[in-house]
């Protein structure tokens, strides 16, 4: 009875989460559709009331408009750039840190480790004016350098790694390999971070999404036009009284494409980091 | 294994809603390193302190020195090239007075609320029917962060092209039943829903993929044990999913307040285009969040010292609200 | 202010350098020694200037010097603001946008001064009273004058025709002599031809009313006069379209969508032009010009400066004085309707010709008169942030349907308030 009782109970539950779920992955990749379709019409498509609803042949030609408005490679490599650096001091800072704060305990650390939860706290736009000062002073603006350094400071990315290495780490592991001689650091390269691969990852998308999507600082600090990011480059492409949409949305279509297929290429290793990986004590 | 079922970012807001450093530690571990003898006092952990170091250092510098030092520019008056010059509380007082400074922090606010409660609400739905599920869960989960790793740039400037007067589709879809266009971009209500509906879009799939990891978190037996009770799944989700549940929706809480009262880009890229009025969030200063006005005063009016106050009042501000709020909620606790 | 930086420098930097981050304490500008340099860059944002005048620049002056051009989008002026204030990576030759100049004025040190490079021997060429708007009281001439905006009247021709009102430019220009005569036409316009509007919203309206005349915002002894009578006449002229219902109330990005359809006419400078082109190229042929109803004013014109970091001031000044000359400055013009601020210009055989855009009408007919007549006007540096919550209030009025009244009131408040901000009394 009971097992009656739970088929039929669960099987429309099933079908209405799986038709829920279903409409809320057509609107989050619904955009997507509809860019492609803008920047496969032209700017009079677009303007059409009813607009046009199918895909156009245009895209080329908008995409050949984005190339001669702006660098668009120029600015995707120094996205690559200060991405892929970000990302890869930040992982090594963070989990260097957290991995001291989760298994260390020396003066002071109490007091160090609320600071760095309090910074989360502070708005770093407050920042954004005397940074400007400080980079100018040294003369790094307009530089990738100025957009790198501030973002190895990732409070967020020690505080998450810190509680998976404490709970998910164990103790009796790092005390084994105390007793072979290993030392601070290499207990640090050989067995923790090979333990917190999935923690990483998700810090890793988190980080490189996070320095590939910023705006504010690169747009005030990048004074060099050579120099600017994507994010800066297409907020340029739409300046302007005259807006050729469908070479906009060609450009907004060509510096998403290329996050998301690295998104979904990695995904997994992603979500375990954020899912599975988080139950694994179990 | 002897450790918690909840680990890793599960295990993140246990201590997050803490008041402060008393409770930032949660326990006493014997940590592996305290097993020497302290006799060489700080020298002995000079490995430990050069791994944090990078952290404090670049912290330091870049951030922590620049955050108060616009402090100080707030009490001057400087128009990003020629002399300082010292004005006192002068800029705070210009900010008491000054009408658009407090819409601003009203239109911040409001886009916050309208943007979070839906955000974390459909989130939460998501998550359990997610959970709930055996097929198409990586598909699912995918799919559904997708928005989270697009940029606010582009994504602003979708929400510009669909939600148009003239030519978007909403409108145009909206023209198909009979209903006249709808002035999505200049109706001052509308303004906020159309930046708050963006940030939903955006922020929906990466609430939902915390909360599914706390879902997870939940070890099967209880919920056996609960239907052994008797209970449905509504109760079974009231009494058991969201007690447990409590510590990660108050962390999702608090980053979706900093995310979300840090709007800036959305009205900035949606309403730049504007040649008559760039940098003033759109139609009667709608979507002019906070720091959007903060930008255009510091970066456009060449008002550094004001931008400066603007920034600062409104963290105080923050802080306050943040602040009380906490009390309240701790006094509801111990009643 | 020296000092204060210095001292956030030396904390920072001691900050840095314990992590050992090399920070270099560079002397800010890397270009302070030889004035000779062979390499020079031009900022300027799209149709700022003629490509085609630009790209014959670089190869004309290519033995002398190596010309790099960049094009800036986004927000120009706070680019170059915050690049002047940096000293770092500072253009050689910048182009400043002519509703900035006032706003640089007061640190004319950040540029060179033009006279000094020959500036004055050639000055009378170019419109005193666009000259004078890039000069310091006390001389010093930053900006060598582009191009100016004057304003005028663009209308639909087949639209007028259809309304059955006079359709040549001399004609339309009589019944639209005064804002009220404008008014009454366009009421005529919508009762015969629904579902058009005279103007795009009342800000542009407001914004020519106020460029008509002599005084703005601030005047010279740094006092705030936008309460005044001469403002306050602009205001209520900017919101009669819109209690006659003659206003689309476009605040948003569909101006593109709407200026081949609903729009019947815009008021606009003479680079206004091209936006209607790019906009609407379907409507080709059957827009026209005339005067400005009440007189012309102006709207825009940029200036090209020389940043006090150029490293080659001698070469640079040639170049730009050989990119601005009267013959070149006329390219501009059918290029990217760059009106020149050369008057000599204007006879040329670059300007004369009829615009198909317009049904062939020879435009400088209209524009050139207008440009003589610009009434020379005050504008201080804060004149541009003083202006804005007039209007803002305008969309509010567009937009929340706020009364004019309480907008006023609200503007003027506003107004007000920004000006002792930023030390206006």
């Amino acid at each position: 009875m009971t097992a009656a009782v739970k088929r039929r109970s669960r099987r429309p539950k099933g079908l209405t989460a799986h038709i829920v779920l279903g409409l809320a992955v057509l609107i989050s990749v619904f955009p997507f559709v509809w860019t492609v379709v803008m920047a496969t019409n032209t700017t009079e498509d677009i303007y059409k009331s009813p607009p046009k609803l199918t895909f156009g042949s245009h895209l080329l030609e908008n995409v050949r408009h984005v190339f001669d408005t702006i660098d668009f490679f120029g600015s995707m490599l120094n996205t690559l750039v200060v991405a892929c650096v970000t990302t890869v001091l930040v992982l090594f800072i963070d989990s260097l840190a957290a991995f001291t704060f989760a298994k260390f305990d020396f003066p002071g650390r109490r007091v160090l480790f609320a600071m760095l939860v309090g910074f989360m706290m502070l708005p770093l736009q407050l920042a954004v004016l005397p940074q400007f000062i400080l980079m100018s002073d040294i003369g790094w603006v307009g530089t990738l350098k100025a957009l790198v350094l501030p973002a190895l400071a990732n409070a967020f990315g020690i505080f998450w790694l810190r509680q998976y290495i404490h709970n998910g780490v164990p103790d009796e592991l790092l005390d084994a390999a105390r007793i072979d001689g290993a030392g601070f650091f290499r207990q640090y390269w050989n067995i923790v971070l090979p333990m917190i691969r999935p923690a990483l990852s998700f810090l890793a998308i988190y980080a490189f999404v996070g320095a590939w999507n910023d705006y504010i600082w690169p747009l005030v600090v990048l004074t060099d036009p050579g120099h600017l990011t994507l994010q800066v480059a297409l907020a340029q492409l739409h300046v302007g009284h005259t807006t050729d949409y469908s070479m906009v949305m060609a450009g907004v279509l060509m510096a998403s494409v290329p996050l998301v297929v690295v998104f979904t290429l990695f995904a997994r290793g992603f979500i375990a980091g954020a899912t599975e990986g988080a139950v694994q004590g179990t | 294994m002897s450790s918690p079922p909840v680990t890793g970012p599960a295990a993140v807001p246990r201590h997050h809603g803490g008041p402060g450093p008393a409770r930032l530690r949660p326990r006493r571990t014997p940590p592996a390193g305290a097993v020497r003898p302290r006799r060489r006092g700080v020298l002995a952990h000079w490995r430990q302190y050069l791994a944090i170091s990078p952290f404090f250092l670049i912290f330091g510098a870049f951030s922590f020195f620049p955050v108060f030092y616009s402090l100080y520019l707030a009490f001057q008056r400087w128009d990003g090239m020629g002399t300082v010059q010292f004005v006192g509380f002068q800029q705070f007082r210009f900010l008491w007075d000054d009408p658009v400074f407090w819409m601003s922090i009203r239109n911040t606010l409001v886009i916050w609320v309208l943007s979070t409660v839906p955000t974390l609400f459909g989130a939460l739905v998501l998550a359990t029917l997610l959970h709930s599920v055996r097929r198409f869960r990586g598909f699912y989960r995918i799919a559904l962060y997708i928005p989270n790793v697009t940029s606010i740039v582009a994504v602003s400037i979708f929400f510009g092209a669909v939600f148009s007067n003239n030519f978007g589709l909403v409108n145009a879809i909206l023209g198909t039943v009979g209903i006249s266009p709808v002035p999505w971009l200049s109706n001052p209500w509308l303004i906020k829903l159309v930046i708050a509906l963006l940030m939903t879009w955006m922020w929906t799939g990466y609430n939902m993929i915390i909360y599914l990891a706390g879902l997870q978190a939940i070890p099967t037996q209880i919920y056996e044990a609960a239907r052994l009770d008797g209970a449905g799944p509504i109760r079974t989700f009231f009494q058991i999913t969201m007690p447990i549940m409590r510590p990660i929706i108050l962390f999702t809480v608090v980053i979706s307040t900093i995310n979300g009262l840090q709007s800036f880009s959305e009205p900035q890229v949606l309403f730049g285009s504007n040649a008559a009025n760039p940098n003033l969030g759109g139609p009667g200063q709608a979507g002019l969040t906070t720091l959007l006005y903060f930008y255009q005063s510091a970066f456009v009016n060449n008002d550094y010292g004001y931008g400066a106050a603007i920034v600062w009042a409104f963290f105080v501000l923050i802080m306050v609200l943040v602040v009380v709020n906490w009390r309240v909620v701790q006094r509801g606790r111990k009643s | 202010m020296d000092l204060s930086r210095r001292g956030f420098l030396q904390a920072a930097a001691l900050t840095a350098a314990a992590s050992g981050l090399t920070v270099a304490c560079g002397s800010g500008s890397g270009s302070a020694g030889s004035k000779n340099g062979k390499n020079l860059t031009l900022w300027y944002w799209g149709g700022a200037l003629s490509d085609k005048v630009v790209a014959e620049a670089k190869t004309h002056f290519s033995k002398d010097v190596k010309l790099t051009v960049a094009s800036i989008g986004g927000d120009f002026k706070s680019k170059l603001t915050t690049t002047l204030a940096a000293g770092t990576s500072v253009p050689d030759i910048t182009g400043i946008k002519g509703e900035d100049m006032a706003s640089f004025l007061p640190n004319a040190g950040r540029f060179l001064d033009l006279n000094d490079l020959g500036f004055k021997d050639i000055s009378s060429q170019y419109l005193d009273w666009k000259t004078k708007l890039a000069r310091t009281e006390d001389g010093k001439q930053i900006g060598f004058p582009i191009d100016i905006g004057p304003t005028a009247l663009f209308y639909r021709a087949d639209l007028f025709d259809k309304a059955g009102l006079p359709t040549d430019p001399d004609k339309v220009a009589e019944r639209a002599g005064t804002w009220e005569d404008y008014f009454a036409l366009g009421t005529e316009l919508k009762k015969q031809v629904p579902g058009t509007y005279l103007v795009n919203n009342i800000g542009s309206v407001f914004n020519m009313a106020v460029g008509q005349g002599t005084e703005r915002f601030i005047d010279r002894d740094n006092h705030f006069i936008g309460d005044q009578d001469h403002i306050r006449k602009a205001w209520t002229t900017a919101v009669r379209p819109y209690t006659l219902g003659l206003d689309a109330k476009i605040n948003d990005n569909s101006w593109n969508a709407a200026v081949g359809k609903s729009l019947s006419t815009e008021l606009g400078a003479a680079w206004h032009a091209l936006d209607i082109e790019q906009a609407a190229p379907k409507t080709k042929g059957k827009w026209r010009v005339c005067a400005m109803p009440g007189g012309p004013a102006n709207q825009g014109g940029s200036y090209l400066a020389l940043p006090k970091q150029c490293r080659n001031p001698e070469e640079a000044f040639k170049i730009i004085s050989w990119i601005l000359s009267p013959k070149n400055d006329a390219r501009g013009f059918a290029d990217a309707a760059i009106f020149p601020a050369a008057p000599a210009a204007y006879s040329d055989p670059a300007m004369t010709g009829g615009d198909p855009f317009f049904g062939g009408q020879k435009i400088i007919d209209v524009f050139g008169p207008a440009a003589k007549s610009i009434p020379a006007a005050y504008e201080a540096p804060a004149d541009a942030a003083v202006m804005a919550p007039f209007m803002t209030e305008l969309t509010n009025i567009e937009a929340k349907g706020k009364k004019p009244d309480a907008a006023w009131h609200d503007a003027v408040g506003q107004a007000k308030q920004i000006a002792r901000r930023q030390g206006v009394s």
